[in-house]
């Protein structure tokens, strides 16, 4: 928490840690105004948790179907959510709010307490949109379009990408390989849809989110949650409890879907949104397992 | 060379340009920065406000441009990177204004190679800059004052008053056991000989003829030693053993002075002799008429080890002056610990046992004055499935116990064979292993032994006709029980009067149960019974009473002081509070660091109150490791500019290979030894891989010598004639390290290039002398490292010349398995270094990784990992001090080369800014307090002697050896360099 208002509210007046910020970076992503997405916003990691508590049995018993089994309900989920909730990448928004991004954080800058309020004027842009894209089918197939392609991208590209940081994360390379490919799928369709429907390719911010710089929004906080969550994961596994849901993707996997939703929904509070994290992923953790 | 003038001309148009601009403000800096400093080292609180920090800078600019400005005109020459960054600089600075943190970021940055070391403690500039370089660099140890010093004097003492209350002394009778003259003649001895066969690591795994099988159930540490001491003595030996075993020549451990079956045959006037493991020649100094000591020297020894005993069965079993034949064969444990119980090699090795106790048997049936004589096989202590001992697992600790010989057929006891197991490893009755020692005792007709702990296996009272005789045996027992429990619990009255009210109510087992079952025994005595149902009654109520005893009396092991405990805990406590102020300031000014370091160390100290996690804490600074190495990409790809310039380096450019070469280092070491528990029978790089391409591991080592050899060379400062000594060290190593593996695991030679091309070799040195010259040649360079710091003008830093000897040092120290590792280690390295990590995360960094290759190396928290391969390099005969010195070394082979890399990768800077001393000590004092408090609290936990003292064992040595010898002395030594 200290550490977390430190690293943001400190920091600012132009010290080298934030000297990348200088250069205007994409503004957090905001969940779309409607009440529909607000409340499915809401509902959406619930569900996920849901579908990780309902199907963990049979995930312990034989995690490779399973795996497989559940991957097309998370995608469904996955798809629902981000159509529902988020702009779409290259929609106004990205030329539209650039400005507005660089005033809301001067604006949090200055009232790090309440950035709730510098909310408002990037609203009405998005309700302008949102209301355009409601009065005809053509906005709904449009955003069909780019949700499927993050769907396509994240399980193409970013599964092996992340198969390939779990195995350096010690993930068993000789053994589990389904295993692994299968988490990182999972894991990959929690944290890369959304980014990439969001955000689209723009390679900057694909730079910044490599180099975990993104401000905190709902998109952002669920992708790091997602690899925190796995991270933490790995905790149980060296226990001498001899149970079976040690075994090696099952505790990751829980701990990712956790990561997700817990990162989605903290990562809103007044009090982290917008911020960018910077040097301290695990100070962060630790914040915010403090402010829950 | 004209490259070098352009670059020093240059230079000092700049410096000059420098000086006219800068030079005024910077003097007048300077000397505002000097009264502070002043003020500063006299209150060492580093909380100075943002505003100091960047005079501090700005200082160190001025400073610096003198010192460019003096190495211009010696003529030295200076990279172009250097250059490069010293020619931004005063922009930067100037910049700074604006940006306070930019300084500090500038300053660990600003790294010069040439030079003296300025230090701002150098007030009179006539001073010689040895001297206070000297003087700086000692103060940069203590910079945190006196605190960072008194705790780590009070660390030993809080481990002595921690280990004087934990580990429990146990009163012993001096003197030997006689018996009185009721005694003498009333039980007469059933044998008068007797056969002991050891057979190390003989898992409850036989076949009984005319014979009476045990499983003898061998109590943890079980190690040679303390297994022995067992079953000679009749003791519960204590933990303090396990260390004794490996300090073999210890004269603590000797047994020549206490009371054994041993003893008790050699002051009847009988003969023994012993051919075997030399630790019974140890343990008994004097004591056998003929003996054949074998060394355990080198584990892949099979066959003569055990060849070297049965030579000598034949002619023994001929003699008839003996009365005590000593058997210890070796061979089965070194099969075990080379691959397993499941090895190939283990069938013919229980073949070969069989064939011996077949030769014995046949001529005890046949040969007259082996007429009496009694067989004891059995194993010291078992083994685990990965073919290691030394914990509490069932197959550890259920060795086999077999007594044989014709009479036993008496007895007419059938006992089916093979049978199944009753449960773990439990394949028949199952026996102490200290009941041995009174059993001998009685068969043989000799008073037990004072100490002993065991019970008369009762199966052996039918060997004597008449029940008075029986009883007379259980009553000995009896008494002798009585006596050590008396010593024990002075206290505690055993006295007929006191104990028979009290009884009814008292609980079955402890001092109390035993007082009960005594009082029981008293009573039936002074009740009138027929002299024909004194066995039936009183035997069963001796033996209730014996049993009783023997349970109160092994747990005596593990009475604690716990007053002392706790006063060690406080000591250490207040060791954790002395630098907790300097660390605190130190966190608060690298936030990130900071919260990650606190992190950590509360993880790692929760993590030692669950056992599992002791035993696994590998995953923990592997995991760790992961999260740092998270920050540091974050760290590094934030930090660096994105409009690179063009003259920057590979990693510069790609900031992302950076840590893609440090995960794919880490994530090959993470996989070179598996230790732990839970995962150790997995496969690994170091025994699973290696052993099945041979090639790829000589190729690999050859290349890690060939690194080394380079280094080492590129770090001599002279003319390439002497350089080239350099490389014949490097390369009389190599000879060494594959000498020492066709002699230690040969199976690395099959079929790979090196075994032919050894072939050819026509040259053979003695290995004592070869590691000798290289031990030698290597000294010469650490001196020489000390001897070119006085010439000044010396392009290499000699403390890169000690680190490539000490490199060279570690990796002969080192099984040969795990030399590669030194070529992952060099590899990230050179990623950190061109990282340019601040101090603290220097010391975060190599913190991290001194515990995670210490594990890498195939350390784990348990005894039995502990590697006595390379401790006799160079050594003809044992020394107490230099076989632990070197032990040390080669387990902590991965922590010490860290340490030593630390000290170059600590930016060099001025003193206060950052203490690694302070950040140690708190750390290894913090996690002093998590272990002793783990033991304190988890002392009745099942796995206490198990997990958390060896544990406790490791933390004194990590606290001890790596952190105050290697880490703080280490540093200390280094800068004088």
């Amino acid at each position: 928490m200290a550490s977390a208002t430190s690293s943001s509210a400190m920091i600012p007046p132009g010290s080298p840690i934030q000297a990348p910020a200088e250069k205007p970076g994409a503004p957090p992503i905001n969940i779309l105004p409607s009440k529909l997405s607000q409340v499915y916003s809401y509902v959406h990691p619930v569900l996920l948790l849901t579908l990780c508590a309902v199907r963990f049995e049979k995930l312990v018993a034989d995690p490779v179907q399973e795996l497989l089994r559940d991957l097309p309900w998370l995608a469904l989920l996955q798809i629902s959510y981000v159509m529902l909730c988020l702009p779409p990448a290259g929609s106004t928004q990205a030329t539209e709010t650039v400005s507005d991004g660089e005033e809301k954080k001067k604006a949090a800058q200055r009232s790090p307490s309440s950035p709730s309020m510098t909310l408002r004027p990037g609203k009405p842009g998005y309700r302008r949109k949102h209301q355009s894209g409601k009065l005809d089918l053509a906005g709904a197939l449009a955003k069909i379009m780019p949700a499927f392609l993050s769907l396509a991208i994240s399980s193409l590209i970013a599964t092996p990408i992340l198969a390939v940081l779990l195995v350096l994360f010690g993930a068993p390379l000789t053994t589990h390989n389904p295993e692994t490919v299968l988490c990182a799928a999972h894991m990959a369709l929690l944290s890369a849809t959304a980014l990439v429907y969001a955000h689209g390719v723009d390679g900057h911010i694909w730079k910044e989110v490599w180099g975990i710089a993104r401000p905190v929004d709902a998109v952002w906080g669920s992708a790091l949650g997602t690899g925190l969550g796995a991270w933490f994961g790995a905790i149980p596994i060296p226990l001498d409890w001899d149970r079976p849901w040690q075994a090696f993707p099952i505790t990751i996997l829980v701990g990712a879907y956790v990561g997700h939703a817990l990162g989605s929904l903290v990562s809103r509070a007044p009090l982290l949104y917008g911020k960018r994290i910077q040097f301290a992923p695990v100070g962060t953790e630790e914040a915010e397992k403090k402010t829950n | 060379m004209a490259k070098s003038i352009r670059a020093s001309v240059s230079k000092r148009n700049r410096a000059n340009l420098r000086k006219k601009i800068a030079g005024p403000a910077v003097d007048a800096r300077t000397e505002r920065l000097a009264a502070k400093l002043q003020e500063l080292a006299s209150q060492p609180k580093p909380q100075a406000p943002v505003k100091s920090e960047m005079e501090l800078g700005a200082g160190k600019t001025a400073d610096q441009t003198q010192g460019d400005d003096k190495a211009t005109a010696t003529g030295e020459e200076m990279d172009v990177d250097t250059k490069l960054k010293s020619q931004k600089k005063p922009a930067r600075v100037q910049k700074g204004n604006r940006k306070p943190r930019n300084s500090i970021v500038f300053q660990s940055r600003f790294k010069t190679k040439k030079g003296p070391k300025r230090n701002f403690y150098q007030r009179p500039r006539s001073a010689s800059p040895a001297r206070v370089e000297v003087a700086g660099s000692i103060m940069a140890i203590l910079q945190c004052g006196w605190a960072t010093l008194f705790a780590n004097l009070l660390l030993p003492v809080g481990i002595l008053f921690f280990s004087s209350g934990f580990f429990p002394y146990k009163p012993l009778l001096p003197g030997l056991a006689t018996f009185n003259d009721v005694e003498r003649n009333a039980a007469s001895p059933v044998f008068d000989k007797v056969i002991f066969m050891v057979v190390d690591a003989l898992r409850s795994l036989i076949r009984a003829g005319a014979a009476l099988p045990f499983t003898a159930h061998a109590s943890s540490p079980t190690v040679t030693m303390p297994r022995l001491k067992a079953m000679t003595t009749g003791s519960v030996p204590s933990f303090l053993d396990v260390i004794l075993n490996i300090a073999e020549s210890d004269t603590t451990s000797n047994l020549a002075y206490q009371d054994t079956w041993l003893a008790q045959l050699k002051t009847r006037g009988d003969r023994l002799v012993m051919y075997g493991d030399d630790t019974w020649l140890k343990l008994f100094p004097g004591m056998f008429d003929r003996a054949d000591g074998t060394t355990s020297f080198f584990v892949s020894d099979f066959v003569e080890v055990d060849h070297n005993v049965t030579r000598h069965v034949p002619h023994e079993l001929a003699q008839s002056d003996w009365s005590a034949m000593i058997m210890h064969y070796l061979g089965l444990d070194h099969i075990g610990h080379k691959s397993g119980p499941r090895s190939p090699f283990m069938a013919s090795k229980h073949q070969e046992m069989d064939a011996v106790v077949n030769e014995i048997y046949t001529a005890m049936q046949h040969e007259a004055h082996l007429q009496s004589t009694l067989l004891v096989l059995c194993g010291d202590h078992g083994m685990n499935d990965a073919g290691n001992h030394g914990g509490s697992s069932a197959g550890e600790t259920s060795p086999a116990l077999l007594f044989i010989s014709p009479k036993l057929q008496a007895l007419g006891t059938q006992s089916e064979s093979p049978v199944e197991p009753l449960g773990d490893m439990q394949y028949y009755q199952t026996v102490e292993q200290a009941d041995i020692t009174p059993t001998l005792a009685g068969l043989l007709g000799m008073p037990i032994p004072l100490n002993s702990l065991g019970v008369f296996i009762p199966e052996f009272l039918d060997m004597w006709d008449s029940e008075t005789q029986r009883l007379q045996i259980l009553e000995r027992n009896a008494q002798q029980l009585l006596n050590t429990i008396r010593t024990t619990f002075s206290n505690s009255a055993f006295d007929d009067d006191s104990l028979a009210s009290g009884c009814a109510s008292s609980a079955d087992s402890g001092i109390e149960g035993a007082q009960c079952a005594w009082a029981q025994v008293q009573q039936l005595r002074s009740s009138n019974i027929a002299a024909d149902k004194e066995f039936s009654t009183i035997g069963p109520a001796l033996m209730r009473f014996s049993r009783t005893a023997q349970d109160v009396m092994s747990s005596t092991a593990s009475n604690y002081d716990v007053s002392r405990l706790y006063l060690g805990l406080m000591v250490t406590g207040i060791a954790v509070l002395l630098v907790s102020r300097t660390v605190f300031y130190e966190c608060a000014r690298s936030a990130h660091t900071g919260v990650f370091l606190a992190f950590m160390i509360i993880g790692y100290g929760c993590m030692m109150f669950a056992s599992s996690y002791v035993e696994e804490e590998q995953q923990f600074w592997y995991w760790i490791w992961t999260g740092w190495m998270f920050y540091l990409h974050v760290r590094f790809e934030s930090s660096q500019p994105s409009s690179s310039g063009n003259t920057q380096s590979l990693l510069a450019r790609f900031p992302a290979l950076a840590t893609l070469g440090l995960a794919i280092s880490q994530r090959i070491i993470r996989r070179w030894h598996q230790t732990g528990q839970k995962f150790a029978a997995e496969p690994d790089i170091a025994r699973t891989f290696f052993p099945g391409h041979p090639a790829i591991f000589w190729g690999l080592l050859i290349l890690t010598y060939v690194d080394a050899g380079r280094h080492l060379f590129e770090s001599l400062p002279f003319a390439i004639l002497p350089r080239a000594s350099a490389l014949m060290i490097t390369a009389l190593a190599f000879m060494f390290k594959v000498n020492f593996v066709a002699a230690d695991s040969p199976e690395l030679l099959v079929n790979s290039f090196i075994s032919r091309a050894m072939e050819i070799w026509p040259y053979n040195f003695s290995l004592v002398w070869q590691a000798r010259l290289v031990f030698g040649g290597l000294a010469c360079y650490v001196l020489l490292a000390f001897v070119i710091r006085k010439q000044s003008g010396v392009a290499q830093t000699p403390k890169a010349l000690f680190h490539e000897s000490l490199n060279l040092f570690l990796m002969m120290q080192s099984r040969a398995t795990n030399i590669p590792l030194f070529l992952a280690f060099r590899v990230q390295a050179k990623i950190l270094s061109a990282m340019s990590l601040e101090g603290m995360e220097v010391t975060v960094t190599t913190l991290i990784l001194q515990y995670m290759t210490f594990f890498a190396f195939g350390g784990s928290n348990a005894i039995s990992s502990v590697d006595l391969s390379s401790a006799y390099n160079g050594i003809g005969s044992y020394n107490v001090v230099l076989v632990g010195i070197l032990t040390f070394v080669s387990n902590w082979a991965g922590p010490i080369w860290w340490a030593s890399m630390s000290n170059l990768l600590h930016p060099q800077q001025i003193p206060g800014v950052h203490s690694p001393a302070a950040l140690s000590t708190f750390h290894i004092a913090a996690t002093l307090v998590s272990v002793m408090a783990a033991c304190t609290a988890l002392r009745a936990h099942l796995f206490i002697w198990t997990v958390f003292s060896p544990k406790y064992l490791y933390t004194i040595a990590w606290a001890t050896g790596n952190h105050v010898a290697i880490n703080l002395l280490g540093s200390i030594g280094l800068s004088y360099l």
